[in-house]
């Protein structure tokens, strides 16, 4: 008898996923007991929920809970990764449908002041269907390329989504509507300050984290102060920073026209710099610490320089360590660029601080959910390449 | 708001001004226009009562007269020259619910008054102000009601968003609001504002009020103002104010777009 035949009745038996099985009964909570979409009579008092049955038409509020059923069952029971994928997709897109459809209908023609927020529910939803999701892709393995597709795919389907004028009802919409000027110079301000900030600390980085490998002694004193500036709260270190560079703004009139001053971007910039520092630097060392001596004694012994040996040699292995230290330190820029608009220097946490001012949660999601979007999206770019450098080293 | 248009209309008729919108309250901007700093600011009708310390004649309470007598007044006393007034009173007032509102077809004030006087349940949000002066027992004198203690949320502060907010939200029943007439918060809120239909309270009409010798270099001024001012009602303004109050639209971007979709600025 064939060995492989013994084995199809074990794999008829259903095999419980037990993330899958989580996450559909985080969903099926949700669905109970979380209102997923709100009603507000304006924009800044509080809502009330709407049962989805009273918003839209019986057929459609079936249809998109028989599509959650059907998701459930399949992250519940169905082991092909491909198919868990589809359906979280699926899922995804119904739940958007759905959300742009109720605001639509909640919405009286011609009134301005009426917002429809999504409820908890709509954001527990999609969290777990993007979990489901992404843990099929993690399952798939996809190369780095295809990787790199899929975040440019979903770019342009959501970009194309937010264009077509669907969600135009839904309260973030409403609030980009107002704001659509600023956003697109807050978001260059937002890159601007975290990208500018990484080069700085990745140029200044670099040769400290060399230094601290040919010289062990000053390695532990440089590493102390790094860190020891990584514990100062960010709110705190922009507050350091405002004195000095107030103080010279004041006393030279150069660094004020540069646009030095104690509050607005170079407070900023340097802050980020400083709290980047560490990953950078950090990073380098372990990364040429992993560099074996052979390796290095065998450049040398082929009659390479010291500096060829750097560059060609050490650099090239290190290269992925050290990616992945540019990796952290990007995401947590962006992250950290949000509480610049404190002192003016800008970026998406303008939208933020002002909603929380104005008690106008939409206008904080403004803020918030492209920066989350943004470090998503650098983060699988880079770790993308990071795969790519250590692929090709092998 | 009405300031950010007439400069904009102003600039698009060719005469060019300078912006000195964040100057501060009344007291600061009135002195600026004595002193000459500034040469045109929009005022409110019934603060010339106070301005010339006749606040009690009762010709304040009449929009019309009394934007007669404090132009008549404000150009004896300082060559201040007043334009069209907008046909909208910021006086305060009360607004109730939309909902209680169309169940009773309440409108004005006398509305109000039978409705409470007739046993209506009503819960107001106000200020401690409104209820210790004079205004909210002058109210209940014109139109024969009387508030019970346990009817009033006196909120400290005195904030007509608040107040707004208590009222739309049903805050501990709350159902109706102290608010200004062109309060951005009534109409989106859905609260109705009740017509002071007996002229209790003195009359807060928005009024452009400039120096003579300013309007004599550009006379043109006077009929350039005129129909943006002529266009404005409670309403339009309550819309206007509640752009920017409530959905947090800059000023200068709401103003334009009320100056293009009227067709005063192409």
């Amino acid at each position: 008898m064939n060995p492989d035949a013994m084995k199809v009745p074990a794999a008829r038996t259903v095999h419980l996923d037990r993330l899958g099985t989580l996450l559909s009964l985080v969903g099926v909570a949700s669905v109970w007991l979380l209102p997923f979409v709100v009603f507000k009579i304006n924009r800044i008092v509080s809502g009330h929920p709407r049962a989805l049955f009273d918003v839209l038409p019986l057929w459609s509020t079936s249809t998109f809970y028989l599509t959650l059923t059907l998701v459930a069952v399949i992250a519940v029971a169905v082991g092909n990764a491909r198919i868990r994928l589809i359906a979280a997709l699926l899922g995804i897109v119904a739940v958007a449908l759905v959300i742009g459809g109720a605001a639509d209908a909640l919405t009286p023609p011609g009134n301005r002041w009426v917002r429809i927020s999504p409820g908890a529910g709509f954001w527990v939803l999609l969290i777990a269907l993007g979990l489901i999701a992404t843990d099929a892709i993690a399952r798939l393995q996809p190369r780095p390329g295809i990787r790199v597709l899929a975040l440019l795919v979903t770019a342009a389907v959501v970009a194309a989504a937010l264009a077509s004028g669907y969600f135009d009802h839904l309260s973030i919409m409403r609030e980009y509507a107002v704001n659509a000027s600023r956003f697109a110079r807050e978001a260059r301000q937002h890159v601007l300050l975290a990208v500018g900030s990484l080069v700085a600390a990745v140029l200044f980085g670099l040769p400290l984290g060399v230094l601290c490998h040919r010289l062990p002694r000053v390695r532990a004193a440089i590493l102390e102060v790094l860190s020891l500036i990584q514990t100062i709260p960010s709110i705190a270190l922009f507050g350091i920073l405002m004195v000095p560079l107030g103080a010279l703004a004041a006393r030279e009139p150069w660094a004020g026209q540069l646009g030095i001053s104690g509050i607005g971007a170079a407070p900023a910039v340097i802050a980020l710099f400083l709290y980047s520092l560490l990953p950078v630097v950090a990073n380098t060392v372990a990364g040429l610490a992993r560099v074996s001596p052979a390796t290095v004694d065998a450049a040398r012994g082929m009659g390479l320089t010291n500096w060829q040996v750097l560059v060609d040699i050490e650099f090239i292995l290190a290269l992925p360590v050290i990616l992945t230290g540019i990796r952290i330190v990007l995401v947590q820029n962006i992250g950290l660029v949000t509480i610049a608009a404190l002192i003016g220097g800008g970026g998406f946490g303008t939208f933020v601080f002002q909603g929380l001012g104005q008690t106008a949660i939409d206008l904080v999601l403004l803020g918030a959910i492209p920066t989350v979007a943004l470090a998503f999206s650098s983060a699988v770019l880079l770790d993308a390449v990071v795969d790519v450098m250590n692929k090709s080293l092998r | 708001m009405i300031g950010h248009m007439i400069r904009l209309l102003l600039n698009a008729n060719g005469i060019p001004t300078v912006d000195r919108m964040t100057l501060g309250g009344t007291p600061v901007v009135r002195r600026a226009l004595l002193a000459g700093e500034i040469d045109l600011y929009v005022e409110y009708t019934g603060n010339a009562g106070f301005f010339f310390n006749v606040a009690s004649d009762p010709v304040w309470t009449d929009l019309h007269k009394g934007y007669e007598r404090g132009a008549q007044l404000d150009y004896q006393a300082n060559k201040i020259v007043w334009l069209t007034p907008a046909n909208a009173n910021n006086s305060w007032g009360i607004a109730v619910s939309g909902e209680i509102a169309r169940k009773n077809r309440l409108a004005t004030m006398s509305d109000f008054g039978r409705w409470v006087a007739g046993g209506g349940k009503v819960v107001l949000a106000c200020s401690s102000e409104f209820v210790n002066s004079s205004t909210l027992r002058s109210l209940e004198q014109a139109y024969g009601f009387t508030m019970k203690s346990d009817q009033l949320i006196v909120l400290a502060g005195g904030d007509t968003s608040a107040t707004i907010k208590a009222a739309a939200e049903g805050t501990n029943g709350t159902n109706a609001a102290m608010v200004y007439g062109t309060d951005g918060g009534i109409v989106a809120s859905d609260l109705v504002l009740m017509i002071d239909d007996k002229h209790d309270q003195p009359a807060y009409a928005p009024v452009p009020i400039i120096r003579e010798a300013v309007l004599k270099a550009n006379p043109r001024i006077a009929a350039i103002v005129k129909p943006l001012m002529e266009s404005f009602t409670q309403d339009s303004l309550q819309e206007l104010n509640g752009r920017v109050q409530i959905n947090g639209e800059p000023t200068e971007a709401v103003a334009e777009d009320y100056l293009r979709s009227k067709g005063f600025i192409k």
